[in-house]
C-alpha cells in the first residue's frame, strides 16, 4: 500500500534563492556592472536587475517546489517526482540503499532547514535530493527510510545512537599542518602574494584575496571536517561534521566496499592515521577534496582500528599473511618497495603501498567487481606485473603494485577464486533471488 | 621469459576467441587515410612555406607513421582475445601495456553493443561490459554482429543467473 504524496517545506523556494543570491548579485555586477553604472540608472540599476532576476528565479523555484513530491510505493520503495522542464519520476529501491545524508548549507542552517540526500547502488545517477525540510522532518524521514530499508517497523521513530568519538579541533588542525601538501600550498601562497605585491604594490594583496589562494584548500578541508563526530546506531554508523555547512551521513551496516588507512610521514611520530571509506553509490560526484569519503579525519591508530572493526565486522587484517614482491622491484620502485605487500584471507584482501605516505587498503571480496592483471614495458623488463581490484568509484583505488609475474598471477587466481566463494556466501546481497 | 608472460596473460586450458581480421583492414584503412592526409599537408606546406624542409619533414613523418603503424595495427588487433569461462569472462589485450581483465558474470550490470558508421560499413560491432566499478574496462572491439549479439545474450543470461548485487 503506498503512502500519501509528500512535499518539501513551502519555504524552500525562498531558501534556495537566498542561497545563490550573493552569486547572482556578483554575476550581474561583473557582466553588466560597467554598462549599468555609466548609465543614468547607476547603482540602482544593478540592484534592480538583481531583484528582477531573483524574482524570476523565485518563480522557477516555486514551480520546481510544486513538482517535487515523494512517497513510498506499494513495494515500500521511495519514489521521487521532480523537474519542471524535464519531468521525471525516480524509484529508489531501498533494498539497495547505500547512504542517507543530511546536509545543512549555511543559509539553510540559518533558517533551520536541512537537505536529505538518498543514495542507492546502481550504474550512473542513482541518488535523490530532497531540499529543504525542517530539521525535525529531515531526521524523521531519514530514520523512516533507514528503517524501511532494513525491513523494520518504520513508525518506531529515530533509532537511538551511542556516540563513539569526536575528533578534537586541535588534532585536526595540527594534522592538516603536518602534511607535505599543506607545506607545498603554503609556499605556493607565499609565492603568489609576494609576486603580486612585487608586480602591483600593496593593492596586489586585494587581487590575491579576490582570486583566492591555494591555502584555501586546506582551510576548506578544516571547515568541512570540523567537529567530526562518529556515532553507532542500529541503522548504521553516523558521521557528522562541518563548521559552516554541516553534514550528517549514515552508512548502513554491510555496505562498505573498502577502507584505507593513510599515514603521512609527519603523522607517524604521533601515531595518527586517517581513514577513507568506499561505499557503492557514494562519491559519484567528482569530490576531489575527498571529504565525502573520509571515515575519520585523524585519530590514534587504536581508535581507527576500533572504528574499522565496526564498519567491516569480522575482518581481521592483522591476521592476514602478507607476501612481498621479488627482489627486482627495487629497480622499479626504489623508494616504496620496502612497504609493498599483498595478502588476503577468505573475507578481505589487504594491499599496502607508499613510503612517504603509507597506504593500507582493506577490500571486501564480496564487493569487488572485477580483477585486472597489467604489465607495462618497464615492469616486463624486470619480470613484474600488477593486479588491480575494481571496486565502485571513490578515493580508494586498490592495486597490488609491482609483484613478480608468478606472484601476480597467483594473486589473480587466488583473488578470482576468493571472490567467487564470497559471492556465493554473501546472503546480504541476495535480494534479487528471494 | 616471453613464454611465461604469454601464459600469464593467456591462461591455458581456456578457449580463446580472437577478433575479426576485418578489424585489421578497417584500422589500417583509417591509418592510411590519416597518413595520406599528413603527407598531402606536408607537400602543400613544402610548396608554400620557406624553407622547404619543414614541409618535407611533415611528409616524411606521414610516411613513417604508415610504415610503423601498418604492422603495429596487425599485432595490436591480434593481441586481443577473450574467453568465456565457467564463472567469468576474461579479456586480454595489449602489446606494450598488457592487460587481462576478469569480469564475473554475476557482476555485470550492463552489456553495450555498439557500432560506429565505419564499423557498420565493414560489418563490425564492439561489445563493452559495465559493472558497478567505473574502472572495469573490458571492451571487445571488432566482432561480427552475429557473434556480438550472441555473446551479449549469453552474458545477460549468465549474469541474471548469478547476479550478486553489490
Amino acid at each position: 500500500m503506498s503512502t500519501e504524496r509528500r512535499r518539501v517545506h513551502p519555504i524552500t523556494p525562498i531558501v534556495k534563492v537566498s542561497t545563490y543570491l550573493p552569486a547572482l548579485f556578483l554575476a550581474v555586477l561583473i557582466t553588466g556592472g560597467q554598462a549599468l553604472f555609466s548609465r543614468p540608472f547607476g547603482a540602482l540599476g544593478v540592484l534592480g536587475l538583481t531583484i528582477v532576476v531573483a524574482v524570476v528565479a523565485l518563480g522557477y523555484e516555486y514551480l520546481s517546489y510544486q513538482r517535487l513530491q515523494f512517497w513510498f510505493d506499494d513495494d515500500g520503495d521511495l519514489r521521487v517526482q521532480s523537474g519542471v522542464v524535464f519531468q521525471q519520476e525516480r524509484r529508489l529501491q531501498l533494498s539497495r540503499l547505500q547512504t542517507v545524508d543530511v546536509n545543512r548549507p549555511l543559509v539553510a542552517r540559518v533558517f533551520g532547514f536541512a537537505a536529505l540526500r538518498i543514495e542507492v547502488a546502481g550504474a550512473g545517477d542513482s541518488r535523490a535530493d530532497l531540499q529543504y525540510l525542517t530539521n525535525a522532518d529531515a531526521s524523521a524521514l531519514r530514520s523512516e527510510i533507514l528503517a524501511r530499508s532494513a525491513g523494520l517497523d518504520h513508525t518506531a521513530g529515530e533509532a537511538p545512537e551511542a556516540p563513539l568519538l569526536v575528533v578534537p579541533a586541535k588534532d585536526l588542525f595540527v594534522s592538516l599542518m603536518l602534511r607535505a601538501v599543506t607545506v607545498f600550498l603554503l609556499l605556493l601562497t607565499v609565492l603568489i602574494v609576494v609576486g603580486n605585491v612585487w608586480a602591483s604594490g600593496w593593492t596586489g594583496i586585494f587581487t590575491v584575496l579576490l582570486g583566492g589562494v591555494p591555502l584555501l584548500i586546506v582551510v576548506t578541508e578544516f571547515a568541512q571536517l570540523y567537529n567530526f563526530t562518529v556515532a553507532q546506531s542500529p541503522d548504521g554508523i553516523r558521521l557528522r561534521h562541518g563548521l559552516i555547512q554541516t553534514q550528517a551521513r549514515t552508512i548502513p551496516p554491510g555496505r562498505v566496499c573498502a577502507v584505507e588507512f593513510v599515514e603521512p610521514l609527519f603523522w607517524r611520530r604521533k601515531g595518527w592515521v586517517r581513514l577513507y571509506v568506499t561505499v557503492a553509490g557514494l562519491s559519484k560526484s567528482d569530490d576531489d577534496s575527498g571529504t565525502e569519503s573520509v571515515l575519520l579525519p585523524v585519530a590514534p591508530r587504536e581508535v581507527a582500528e576500533d572504528l574499522f572493526r565496526r564498519v567491516m565486522p569480522g575482518a581481521q587484517p592483522e591476521n592476514v599473511e602478507m607476501i612481498r614482491p621479488i627482489g627486482s622491484v627495487k629497480r622499479r620502485s626504489p623508494i616504496q618497495w620496502r612497504y609493498l605487500a599483498a595478502g588476503a584471507d577468505e573475507r578481505i584482501a589487504v594491499l599496502q603501498h607508499g613510503r612517504i605516505t603509507r597506504r593500507r587498503q582493506i577490500v571486501d571480496h564480496a564487493r569487488v567487481q572485477s580483477v585486472r592483471l597489467s604489465q607495462g614495458p618497464w615492469e616486463r623488463a624486470l619480470g613484474l606485473a600488477s593486479v588491480n581490484l575494481d571496486i565502485p568509484p571513490g578515493r580508494i583505488r586498490p592495486q597490488w603494485q609491482h609483484f613478480g609475474l608468478e606472484q601476480a598471477h597467483g594473486l589473480l587466481a587466488m583473488q578470482t577464486e576468493r571472490m567467487r566463494a564470497a559471492r556465493a556466501a554473501d546472503k546480504s546481497t541476495r535480494w534479487m533471488q528471494n | 621469459m616471453a613464454s611465461k608472460v604469454e601464459v600469464a596473460f593467456r591462461p591455458e586450458g581456456d578457449t580463446w576467441q580472437s577478433l575479426s581480421p576485418k578489424l585489421i583492414t578497417v584500422r589500417r584503412l583509417i591509418l592510411a587515410l590519416f597518413a595520406v592526409a599528413v603527407v598531402v599537408a606536408g607537400v602543400v606546406v613544402a610548396l608554400t612555406v620557406e624553407p622547404v624542409w619543414i614541409g618535407a619533414l611533415i611528409a616524411v613523418a606521414g610516411v613513417l607513421m604508415l610504415a610503423i603503424g601498418w604492422p603495429w595495427v596487425g599485432r595490436r588487433v591480434k593481441s586481443w582475445g577473450y574467453a568465456e569461462r565457467a564463472d567469468d569472462l576474461v579479456v586480454g589485450s595489449g602489446i606494450w601495456f598488457r592487460r587481462l581483465v576478469i569480469v564475473p558474470y554475476g557482476r555485470l550490470q550492463l552489456v553495450d553493443v555498439k557500432a560506429g558508421p565505419i564499423d557498420r560499413a565493414f560489418g563490425l560491432t564492439s561489445v563493452q561490459l559495465h559493472t558497478a566499478a567505473a574502472t572495469t574496462d573490458a571492451a571487445i572491439p571488432g566482432l561480427s554482429p552475429e557473434t556480438a549479439a550472441a555473446l551479449r545474450d549469453r552474458l545477460a543470461a549468465r549474469g541474471e543467473q548469478r547476479s550478486a548485487g553489490l
